[in-house]
């Protein structure tokens, strides 16, 4: 399905590496290294010129800590997602939020994607996509309230329900009135999730291609990486990296991605191995 | 008139071998503005893949006048280089001189007498060149538009136009 993300448009075989922006002190990855606002732009100009099409400006860490208002989570995205806006028209500006009010705020500053990580947990975020024809990404989380981590969650089947629970979040997008070809759906591993259920979703993703709707994957330096390889944060780059492609062959377009370098080169190598993208520049055996 | 094209049988000219950048741009470019002059009726002279090479040339390019044409598909050898497909052979740059000699001529006494053998060690693809010699007697203009091994293999492309 074409793709088109507020105001970027992408063909039908485009992969998007969607580079993570945190405007927080505390995330878990790079613990407060773009906090500041300069910090951050540097992040920014960094992965864009890394080739990033897309950056996912996120105010608030995903795990529990520190309660962020909405006044503070406005005051850490709104301002920067106009000043990215200025300086990278052509980047897709993503804003990960679950507040409709924030991210009403952003798309009025030239947000162009809402990433709904906590799956729906504030129903009027789809109403504030399609009020500014902006995309929207739902994603699975199995119910859990926002910034919570699972506790013996289990799943009859952890796809099935990921696959129920973002198509009918999709479906209510599209009743809203966000645009078919501006919705997109994630799995969301580790959200809700232990790491069994985010590994059964990674050799299975291909289920999820198969809805038709667009699938996003974040993947990156998570704990069922860290879990499956005994590594630390740090040391998960190359298990983050086999994981991703792994999701690449299956079909997913869009990856949150760490590392834009090496994410792109292995989304490049497993979508040109899958078929559906060629060559750089083939000449071997060809003279 | 009678118009002769000969052109390399690479398969990077194909289609289904492509990727983003084009590896062969100017060679493709100088094959089809060759065949570009060929009539619309053109008999091929090619073995294995260098037929459909001759082909998808054909496709590519409108033709309209009526006038016989004959596309032949061959190269010189693939030895020129150590990073040649055949790696690099010492009596290549000679072979490839004499040949490129004989067609440039043309002489289609030399063309009928090349050392075959010798074109099968050296990797050339030169089995429709002694026909080729075949097509070309009397007054005969030639041009060679494209004449480089950019990856150890000797390639030109020519047209020979006879009155």
């Amino acid at each position: 399905m074409t793709l088109r993300l507020g105001r970027h448009a992408f063909a039908d075989d485009a992969t998007i590496m969607m580079a993570i922006v945190n405007r927080t002190p505390d995330s878990f990855y790079d613990q407060g290294a773009t906090w500041a606002e300069d910090k951050a732009s540097a992040r920014v100009d960094l992965v864009v010129g890394q080739g990033a099409e897309m950056v996912d400006i996120g105010g608030i860490k995903a795990a529990p800590g520190v309660e962020i208002g909405e006044a503070e989570e406005r005051s850490r995205v709104v301002d920067f997602v106009a000043r990215v806006r200025e300086e990278h028209p052509g980047v897709v500006i993503s804003v990960d939020t679950w507040r409709a009010s924030v991210g009403d705020a952003a798309c009025r500053a030239g947000a162009d994607v809402l990433n709904d990580a906590w799956g729906g947990a504030d129903p009027e975020l789809v109403d504030v996509a399609a009020a500014h024809d902006a995309a929207i990404i739902c994603t699975h989380t199995g119910g859990a309230t926002p910034r919570t981590r699972p506790y013996r969650v289990e799943y009859d089947d952890v796809v099935r329900s990921a696959i129920d629970d973002t198509v009918a979040y999709a479906e209510r997008a599209l009743a809203a009135g966000v645009a078919r070809e501006s919705i997109v759906i994630d799995p969301a591993h580790d959200f809700g999730k232990n790491t069994f259920h985010s590994l059964e979703l990674t050799r299975r993703l291909g289920e999820m291609v198969e809805t038709g709707w667009p699938v996003l994957v974040s993947l990156s330096n998570k704990d069922f990486v860290g879990e499956s390889l005994d590594k630390p944060v740090g040391e998960r780059l190359l298990g983050t990296l086999a994981a991703t492609a792994i999701c690449a062959t299956a079909g997913a377009r869009i990856y949150r991605v760490h590392e834009v370098v090496e994410t792109r080169q292995v989304v490049d190598m497993a979508w040109t191995i899958a078929g559906r993208r060629p060559p750089a520049r083939a000449i071997r055996g060809l003279q | 008139m009678t118009r002769v094209v000969l052109v390399p049988g690479v398969l990077a000219l194909l289609p289904e071998y492509a990727g983003f950048a084009d590896p062969v741009a100017d060679l493709r470019a100088a094959c089809l503005a060759a065949v570009a002059t060929l009539g619309t009726d053109v008999e091929v002279l090619a073995s294995g893949s260098g037929a459909r090479v001759a082909r998808h040339l054909l496709d590519q390019v409108p033709r309209s006048d009526d006038h016989p044409s004959y596309l032949v598909v061959g190269n010189g050898s693939a030895t020129r280089t150590e990073r040649a497909p055949g790696h690099l052979d010492e009596r290549a740059a000679d072979f490839d001189a004499r040949l490129r000699a004989a067609l440039v001529g043309p002489d289609p006494v030399a063309l009928a007498a090349l050392d075959q053998d010798l074109a099968t060690e050296l990797w050339a693809d030169t089995g429709q060149l002694g026909r080729l010699g075949g097509l070309l007697g009397g007054d005969c203009d030639v041009q060679v538009t494209y004449a480089d091994a950019p990856y150890g293999v000797q390639y030109w492309v020519m047209t020979w136009t006879t009155a």
